[in-house]
């Protein structure tokens, strides 16, 4: 029993003692895998009521920073195939193109157009990024229910100046995310219903708000699988076109 | 049992698609060669692909219309090749065979192909003829017969097209109001379509701050010129169209700049078809995302540097030249959107808005407005007397 407590001691002391970039590194190395599949569920919610449901389909290949994503609208019927490829870097923001079946070419999303929120849900082009710990600067400021609080400042071109992310002490995870600009704050993002997925502990709803506009968008991840086999050649703007 | 697990499985292969559409048109002016007011048009498309294995996709489009005003035949066949004066009342726009293969993809039979960067005037888009006949400053795009290979690394890719059968780009009809005549009768007695086969290449490189395109096009064009003979007693037309031989020496780039996007496209085109120029044509725009406002806007050049030219044409991407043209959309929210495009010239210009607002998961109502003006002998200003207000219902599933 004092083995046990000791124990519990000397874990809570090495926590507290953690370096802002430890625990996010920590964060990341728990939320690696080779690759991601889910079905996402889409609900915007202005005004308090529903005002739209989207259905995509997103893979990934990849982990942080060298990753690739390919997102593909399922539902309503009038942007289904509706895609967004993905290509993350360490070192830079990452690259995407957008592809509309009906227009028959891919566009280029520019990084000064990141801001703009991705097909009128609340998720910005730049909130379906996944970055690199590398490309933030952290702060830990403290702690707060049993998470501690950090600041996080992009150190490459970003819509947002700063933000605060609150990670969870015991399992590593990020539960919630405020992303500030030089106005003030614009989104927050909470992470909830929590499950341990292939030993990943995952968030299977995502809810955004855009404080500025009033509304929000829920995200439910739906038949996540994490480490399927992918191929490499199934991201990359031949594929965006080719289709699923 | 073993039956319901196969449909099972097949289903899991299948993806559908489409849409039920009625679009009315109102037009405030009688043209001197239609006098009708309200044209009013139904479309049903049903797209499907079948993925037969992990590398073989075989994709169709089948479309169903019927119209007010006889731009669509009224002889229910089965049209393959969309050559026809009108429009077919039943087509199969797209039915093609996709391969892919490692770092190829090999699409074979009849398909969309869209080439370049810019919007509104797309010089470098040699396989993408259009449909002009409800508007020519808001057309669709035509399918083409075509094998196309492309080999695509992660940055660089080759896309090599060969069209088997010539499609033509879909002309307003004669005695039409996009027509614009002023007096004199014209007879159509159809069209010399080329006989042989057309090429292209296009390599695309893609950079962290930019990404270019060079092709090259072997070919003829997809808009017509007319070989007329005029009866001066009758004042009576006789037009056969027939399409010039082309070749396309073409670039495009997109270059994302801090606080735009520039985007520039370019085509130089030669013919050895007599009354055929050669002529550049070139685009360049800028684009910015401001808030919900996606913007861009830019100038659309011309400069021929070979021969007279035949006066009597249908090209309207010429005609968009020497324009200053813009586009914007305002996302209102995830149903609403609101566009706005627009093409100025020296005597002729034309302004589009359209309001598109979603109502549930299947219905969109589109109304909309466009207005053209312009002195008769500019491309744009003879359709002074079309402005025209829209409305489009669809049901997409």
């Amino acid at each position: 029993m004092s083995k046990v407590l000791a124990g519990f001691l000397l874990a809570a002391c090495f926590a507290t003692a953690q370096e802002p970039r430890q625990i996010m590194e920590e964060v990341q190395r728990r939320q690696r895998s080779e690759s991601q599949h889910y079905e996402g569920t889409l609900e915007v919610i202005g005004n308090g009521s529903r005002i739209a449901t989207k259905r995509w389909v997103f893979d990934r290949i990849g982990a942080f920073g060298a990753s690739k994503g390919m997102l593909r609208f399922t539902v309503p019927a009038e942007v289904k195939g509706v895609g967004l490829l993905i290509v993350n870097h360490t070192g830079r923001a990452s690259d995407q193109w957008l592809w509309r079946p009906n227009i028959g070419r891919e566009q280029r999303i520019a990084l000064q157009d990141r801001s703009t929120r991705f097909f009128g849900t609340d998720f910005s082009f730049e909130d379906l990024e996944e970055r690199d710990v590398a490309q933030f600067d952290y702060k830990l400021l403290g702690d707060e229910n049993n998470a501690w609080k950090l600041q996080s400042t992009p150190r490459k071109s970003s819509q947002y100046t700063y933000g605060y992310l609150w990670v969870k002490k015991d399992n590593y995870t990020i539960v919630k995310v405020e992303s500030y600009n030089k106005k003030g704050l614009v989104r927050v993002i909470d992470y909830r219903d929590f499950e341990l997925a292939k030993g990943i502990w995952t968030a299977r709803t995502i809810e955004v708000a855009d404080v500025t506009r009033n509304s929000r968008t829920t995200l439910k991840y739906d038949k996540l699988e994490y480490n399927l086999p992918m191929k490499d050649g199934d991201f990359t703007l031949d594929a965006l076109r080719r289709g699923p | 049992m073993t039956g319901l697990l196969l449909f099972a499985l097949l289903a899991q292969n299948f993806e559908q698609r489409g849409f039920i559409e009625n679009q009315s048109f109102f037009y405030p002016q009688k043209a001197p060669n239609d006098s009708a007011q309200v044209v009013d048009q139904s479309a049903i498309r049903w797209e499907a692909s079948y993925k037969v294995a992990p590398w073989l996709k075989l994709s169709g489009t089948l479309d169903a219309r019927a119209d007010t005003h006889r731009q669509v035949d009224r002889n229910a066949r089965l049209d393959l090749d969309d050559r026809t004066a009108q429009r077919p009342a039943l087509s199969l726009r797209e039915l093609n065979a996709t391969v892919h293969k490692g770092k190829v993809t090999a699409e074979f039979g009849r398909q969309i192909i869209r080439w370049g960067k810019t919007d509104i005037l797309t010089p470098t888009d040699r396989f993408a003829p259009k449909d002009y006949l409800s508007s020519v400053v808001d057309s669709d795009f035509l399918a083409v017969p075509a094998a196309r290979i492309t080999i695509a690394a992660a940055k660089d890719s080759l896309d090599a097209i060969w069209q088997t059968w010539f499609t033509p780009s879909r002309i307003p009809l004669l005695n039409q109001r996009w027509t614009a005549l002023n007096g004199v009768t014209v007879v159509d007695v159809g069209a010399r379509y080329p006989g042989r086969s057309q090429f292209g290449l296009r390599w695309n490189h893609i950079a962290p701050r930019y990404e270019y395109s060079l092709s090259y096009f072997d070919g003829f064009n997809n808009l017509p010129l007319f070989d007329a003979s005029f009866d001066p007693a009758t004042a009576t037309a006789r037009a056969q169209r027939f399409y010039p031989s082309m070749r396309m020496y073409g670039a495009d780039a997109a270059i994302p700049l801090p606080w735009l996007t520039l985007k520039g496209e370019a085509g130089y085109f030669t013919s050895t078809t007599p009354g055929a120029q050669d002529y550049v044509l070139y685009v360049i725009q800028v684009e910015r995302q401001v808030k919900e406002w996606s913007l861009a806007g830019g100038y659309a050049g011309e400069a021929v540097t070979d021969g007279a030219g035949n006066p009597l044409s249908f090209t309207p991407d010429r005609g968009f030249s020497k324009s200053f043209v813009g586009h914007a959309t305002l996302t209102i929210d995830v149903n609403r959107s609101l566009t706005v495009e627009t093409a100025v010239r020296s005597a002729g210009s034309f302004v589009r808005f359209e309001y598109s607002q979603a109502f549930g998961e299947h219905w969109r109502v589109t109304p909309g407005v466009a207005w053209i003006r312009g002195e008769i002998t500019d491309f744009l200003g003879q359709y002074h007397r079309n402005s025209y207000a829209s409305l489009g219902v669809r049901y997409s599933f």
